[in-house]
């Protein structure tokens, strides 16, 4: 843990300097690899009002590969599975090490306002948002309403 | 580490998706079969499952889990059939439940098992969260109460624990109420079956993770005439192995959590004088505790932690013991520089090419990720492993209480120099390291040298600096804007062409097959860019 790059340092230093909107990344106290995140549903998405938990952790080799991303609230979308991990390009074969902390959070953020049933993660939440789509946003507003928000 | 239970649960975590497991690893690379739409959304139409049946599944877990040794195995069907319970709310409550009622105290996986099974499972919501919490009813009086059966509020404390880890931040937040606090602090009474202290300083420690619930629980422990923490440390020096455990984490949780005012970091009152050679702490995956000395190595992680040691042996014969501590997985042995810690991925020292371990509880030589079964007892706390490292004869010998396994020879086809001390740990595994300062217990016949002889260390290398300090330090660190955009370790000096985008360094730029800026295939590396 004494070997942690001055590229990871630097992120955490910019994270803390400015925040990005939405977004809470805070880097664990005794493991500086490892973020506590939490992501703001966004306005007029079905996820709007909801407050997201992410973990989020650098590999050995990162910015050589991705970050590991999972949500760790339950949340219905066709790219999310119900053990909370994302199906995003960039987090596989479209990682490029000039990405940081910062744009893949809010690339997760847009993929809450654009959610890909063409591309799913969990099967059965994209053919429903295929089928019928204001099922499947009804299903996602109760999501998070239940899972989500505090009352 | 071979071990596919530690190993196939972290392939649930790290590979977020399904179709493109780089290896044989199969079972959890694949999303399991959803049920429809309509069961998994509705609670009401599940069926609550029978307790009984579940606790049978548990222990069943429990049983196989040990003799998983195969990483191309399957998990055991009693597990896969747990996580399809646990897929909904009422079953998750139930098999939480289950573990709790029946896991028990004496089997060594027990706590390994119970956090294995809950990160593994499906996400539980906030309300089945609470509904397990509210249902154990946890206050003052039920720690009281609880002295009467130890192993259901053990297995309460690991399970607290877990639920802190998982749901770190603002749920924990609200998850961590003054009567979970009480309950907890109460169960630190030295009067308590230590079993339970251990895992409620545990789940402690869980809970601080996030800032605001570390201020509470401080708070709460300021108002306490005498702080319980502070009373347990003085354990460390046990010679009973459990409360040895909650001496270590006690004395962790003051240096790195609860920190009084009144009291000096171990690392200043330690006496180094005769210690030349320790575990390093620049050479250690992240979760791994390593004590004031330098000497003693714990996990309370799910991860499966490694470390080297400081001093290296090139020639000749070298020999170091360890004491166990704890009686779960650890792989301890030998290590060159080449073998990687992939802690989230579950492989550690003995799962590569550039490393050998013993692992005891399994009764298992490690190499490259493969086994070999040994015809020994399976070890208990208290044993001592000697590791001889004969670099001139190219074979290592594994001993336990001085009865010596067969030599291994498989390692030294990779590497014949070059050999640190090394080992891993599962979760709430812990030993002791004798590199050569005291008297070794089971000396072999053979001459040999010992890290502690030969091993040379400054001062300043001998500190074992709590993480909260030495991360502080680290990211007051200023650095410069004309590093590379990529690692920052180094002076941006290359541009690729024909793109022309420039902000790297040679190093980065070597491992780069496109330009990360525009994704273009890239000609040439142009040197000394920007020119001075």
């Amino acid at each position: 843990m004494a070997s942690l790059p001055r590229r990871i340092i630097k992120e955490t230093q910019r994270l803390m300097q400015e925040p990005v909107p939405g977004i809470s990344a805070v880097p664990d106290d005794s493991n500086a690899r490892y973020f506590h995140v939490i992501v703001t549903g966004p306005e007029d998405s079905p996820f709007e009002g909801g407050l997201f938990k992410l973990e989020l952790f650098l590999p050995e080799d990162y910015p050589m590969s991705a970050p590991k991303v999972r949500f760790i609230t339950k949340i219905y979308h066709p790219n999310i599975d119900r053990l909370g991990r994302i199906c995003l390009d960039i987090l596989k074969d479209k990682w490029s090490p000039a990405l940081q902390i910062r744009t893949v959070l809010l690339s997760i953020q847009a993929l809450l306002s654009a959610p890909n049933p063409d591309d799913p993660l969990a099967n059965d939440v994209a053919e429903l948002w295929k089928v019928n789509e204001s099922e499947a946003i009804r299903n996602a507003k109760e999501w998070t309403r239940r899972y989500a928000m505090d009352n | 580490m071979g071990s596919c239970w530690c190993k196939e649960k972290n392939e649930e975590n790290d590979s977020y998706l399904p179709p493109q497991s780089p290896n044989g690893l199969q079972i959890h690379n694949v999303i399991q079969p959803v049920s429809p739409v309509s069961t998994q959304y509705s609670f009401k139409l599940s069926k609550v499952p029978d307790a009984t049946y579940v606790d049978k599944l548990v222990l069943e877990t429990l049983g196989v889990i040990a003799s998983l040794v195969d990483n191309e195995q399957e998990p055991p069907s009693s597990m896969q059939l747990l996580h399809n319970i646990a897929d909904n709310e009422d079953g998750w409550i139930q098999v939480v439940n289950s573990m709790i009622n029946v896991i028990p105290m004496e089997d060594p996986l027990g706590p390994s098992v119970i956090t294995l099974l809950l990160d593994d499972c499906p996400l539980p919501s906030k309300e089945s969260v609470c509904k397990v919490v509210s249902m154990l009813n946890l206050s003052e009086e039920a720690a009281v109460l609880g002295q009467l059966d130890p192993p259901k509020q053990r297995n309460i404390c690991v399970v607290l624990g877990c639920i802190a880890e998982k749901l770190a931040g603002p749920r924990n937040m609200e998850i961590l109420n003054d009567d979970i606090i009480d309950y907890l602090l109460m169960n630190l009474d030295p009067s308590t079956d230590p079993s339970v202290v251990l895992f409620s300083l545990i789940a402690l420690e869980k809970f601080a993770q996030t800032s605001s619930n570390k201020i509470t629980i401080t708070n709460k422990i300021k108002k306490l005439p005498i702080s319980p923490v502070a009373l347990l440390e003085s354990w460390k020096e046990e010679k009973r192995y459990i409360q040895r455990q909650v001496g270590f984490c006690a004395q962790w949780i003051l240096d790195n959590l609860f920190v009084m005012e009144n009291r000096e970091y171990s690392y200043k009152t330690i006496d180094m004088s005769t210690i030349n050679a320790m575990l390093n702490t620049s050479d250690v995956s992240e979760y791994l505790k390593i004590s004031p000395d330098g000497l003693e190595a714990r996990c309370d992680a799910y991860s499966f932690e490694s470390v080297r040691c400081t001093a290296q042996a090139d020639k000749g014969a070298w020999y170091y013991e360890v004491l166990i501590i704890t009686p779960g997985v650890m792989q301890i042995g030998w290590a060159t520089k080449n073998s990687n810690f992939l802690n989230h991925e579950g492989y550690g020292i003995g799962d590569d090419r550039y490393s050998l371990a013993y692992d005891g509880c399994r009764k298992l030589i490690w190499y490259n990720a493969k086994s070999d079964p040994q015809n020994l007892p399976r070890w208990k706390s208290g044993d001592i492993l000697g590791c001889l490292l004969d670099l001139d004869n190219q074979e290592i010998v594994f001993s336990l209480n001085g009865c010596s396994l067969p030599p291994c020879m498989h390692v030294f086809t990779m590497a014949k120099s070059g050999f640190f001390a090394a080992a891993s740990f599962m979760s709430f595994q812990q030993c002791r390291f004798n590199f050569g300062a005291e008297p070794f217990v089971f000396p072999p016949n053979v001459a040999y040298s010992t890290f502690n002889d030969c091993g040379n260390l400054t001062a300043e290398e001998k500190i074992v600096l709590p993480r909260h300090i030495f991360l502080n330090q680290l990211r007051e660190q200023n650095i410069g804007e004309d590093s590379c955009t990529l690692c920052y370790d180094q002076k941006a000096t290359i541009r690729l062409l024909p793109c022309e985008h420039s902000g790297f360094c040679v190093t980065c730029a070597k491992q780069l097959v496109e330009c990360p800026m525009c994704r273009s295939p890239f000609r040439e590396i142009e040197e000394h860019y920007p020119p001075s």
